[in-house]
C-alpha cells in the first residue's frame, strides 16, 4: 500500500512497529491470536487500538461470501473430463506379462490385468482392493507362472484367514477363467481394516 | 476367532476412512488404473477450485490451475508413495502453482480488477450491507497489492483457516517465515481499510 494514513506508531523496521507503549505491533497481533492473557494488553489504549484494527480486519473477512464447497461442482464433469483427456493420453500400463502356455507368446499389459484382479478381490463383499502387482518367476525366463502380491482393506468384523482364503480364491478363477493367467501364488496384505458402521456402503450384508 | 469382533480399536470417523480410501485409490492410481485417479479428481477438485478461486480471484484461472495440477499429479503419482495424505498433497500442488501464477502476473490497472468484484449478497440492515460491501471491495482491492507469498499465507490462514504448520509445509517455508508473511500482509490489509474509512 502506498496511501497509508500515518499511525501514531514509530516504525521500528519495513516490518513491524514499536507502539507507544513500547510493545511490538506482532507480539501484540501475536498474542491475540493466540489467546494469550496480557493485562498489560488488556488496558493498554494503544494494545487495544493495534486489536481494534486486526478485529476489524477479521470482521470484514467473515463478510467475505460464505462459499460453500457444492458449490465448485458445477464445472465439475467438464475439469474431470479435461483432465482425464490428458491422462488416458499418458497412461501407465506396466510391464507385459505372459499369458497362457510358455510357447504361447501372449502377453496382457500389468495394469490391465490389476485391473481384473482387483475387481475380482471386490466381488468379496466388504473388501477393496489397492496395490496389485504381478511379479514374474524371471528365472523362468520372465514366461510361466506369476505371483501376485494384493493390497486389500478388510471389513473388521472379518476372520482375517478365512477372508484372504475367499479373495485368492476368488483371484485365482479371474485369472484362470477370464485371463487365461498361469498363476503360482497369490500374496495377500490386509492394509487396513474397515469399520462396517462407517463404511456403511458396502459389508453390510456379511 | 472367526466372526470375532475386534472392540479395541479406536472409533473411525468419516474422515479417517476417506483418507484410507483416498490412500488406497492414490496406489492404485501410482499402479495406472486412470479410473482410480479419476475419483480421486471427482472427490478433491471442489475444494480445491474453491482454494484456487481464492488465491487466484478468478474462477476461470482457478479452474485452468486445477485441471494443471491434476494432471502434473498423474505425472508424479509413482514417486507420491503415500507420505501425505492425498488431499494434502494436491492442496500442496495446488497452492504452489496459484503461487506461480500470481508471480507471472502483471499488474492490474485498478479498473480491470474492480469489474471483477462480485458484490457479497449477505449482510444485516441495509446501513451495515453498504458498510460492509465496501468494506469487503477494499479488502479484496487490498489484496492484490499484496506479494504473491502474503497473499499466498493470508489466504491461506486467514481465508481457508489453516494452520501455520500447514501453511509452511504447503508453502515450503519455515512457520516462522509464514508468520512473518501472515504479519506483513495483516498489515497492509488493516492500513487499507483503515484509509478507507
Amino acid at each position: 500500500m502506498t496511501a497509508h494514513t500515518d499511525p501514531p506508531h514509530h516504525a521500528v523496521d519495513g516490518d513491524d512497529e514499536q507502539l507507544a507503549c513500547g510493545r511490538l505491533l506482532s507480539g501484540v497481533w501475536d498474542a491475540w491470536e493466540r489467546g494469550h492473557e496480557d493485562p498489560h494488553q488488556r488496558t493498554c489504549p494503544h494494545c487495544r487500538a493495534a486489536v481494534a484494527e486486526l478485529e476489524e480486519l477479521e470482521s470484514v473477512v467473515r463478510a467475505l461470501p460464505e462459499e460453500p464447497v457444492e458449490r465448485y461442482k458445477d464445472e465439475l464433469t467438464s475439469l474431470t473430463r479435461r483432465v482425464m483427456d490428458v491422462v488416458r493420453l499418458e497412461l501407465r500400463p506396466g510391464r507385459p506379462m505372459p499369458l497362457g502356455e510358455p510357447a504361447e507368446d501372449l502377453w496382457i499389459m500389468e495394469s490391465v490385468a490389476a485391473r481384473s484382479l482387483r475387481a475380482a478381490a471386490e466381488g468379496e463383499p466388504g473388501v477393496r482392493a489397492g496395490s496389485c502387482r504381478l511379479l514374474p518367476h524371471f528365472d523362468a525366463g520372465g514366461t510361466g507362472p506369476l505371483d501376485v502380491r494384493l493390497d486389500v482393506h478388510a471389513p473388521a468384523d472379518a476372520s482375517l484367514p478365512e477372508l484372504a482364503e475367499r479373495v485368492r480364491l476368488r483371484v485365482l478363477e479371474v485369472a484362470d477363467r477370464q485371463l487365461g493367467m498361469d498363476i503360482a501364488a497369490v500374496d495377500i496384505r490386509v492394509t487396513d481394516l474397515l469399520d462396517p458402521a462407517v463404511d456403511d456402503q458396502e459389508g453390510r450384508d456379511r | 476367532m472367526a466372526g470375532a469382533r475386534r472392540d479395541t480399536a479406536p472409533p473411525r470417523t468419516r474422515s479417517d476412512v476417506g483418507e484410507s480410501d483416498d490412500a488406497l485409490l492414490a496406489v492404485r492410481a501410482a499402479e495406472g488404473d486412470e479410473d482410480a485417479f479419476a475419483v480421486l479428481v471427482q472427490r478433491h477438485a471442489p475444494a480445491l477450485i474453491r482454494l484456487a478461486t481464492r488465491l487466484l480471484d478468478t474462477r476461470s484461472e482457478a479452474e485452468d490451475a486445477v485441471q494443471d495440477a491434476f494432471i502434473s499429479a498423474w505425472r508424479r503419482l509413482p514417486e507420491f508413495h503415500g507420505r501425505s495424505a492425498f488431499g494434502t498433497w494436491m492442496y500442496r500442488i495446488v497452492t504452489n502453482r496459484c503461487l506461480n501464477i500470481l508471480r507471472a502476473r502483471r499488474p492490474v490497472s485498478p479498473l480491470e480488477a474492480a469489474g471483477d468484484v462480485p458484490a457479497p449478497d449477505h449482510a444485516a440492515s441495509p446501513a451495515r450491507i453498504t458498510e460492509a460491501r465496501g468494506a469487503v471491495r477494499e479488502l479484496r482491492a487490498a489484496l492484490d497489492d499484496l506479494s504473491p507469498e502474503q497473499r499466498a499465507c493470508w489466504v491461506l490462514r486467514e481465508w481457508d483457516g489453516q494452520s501455520y504448520e500447514f501453511i509452511a509445509d504447503a508453502v515450503g517455508i519455515s512457520q516462522e517465515a509464514v508468520r512473518a508473511r501472515v504479519f506483513r500482509a495483516r498489515r497492509s490489509l488493516t492500513q487499507a481499510l483503515g484509509a478507507w474509512r
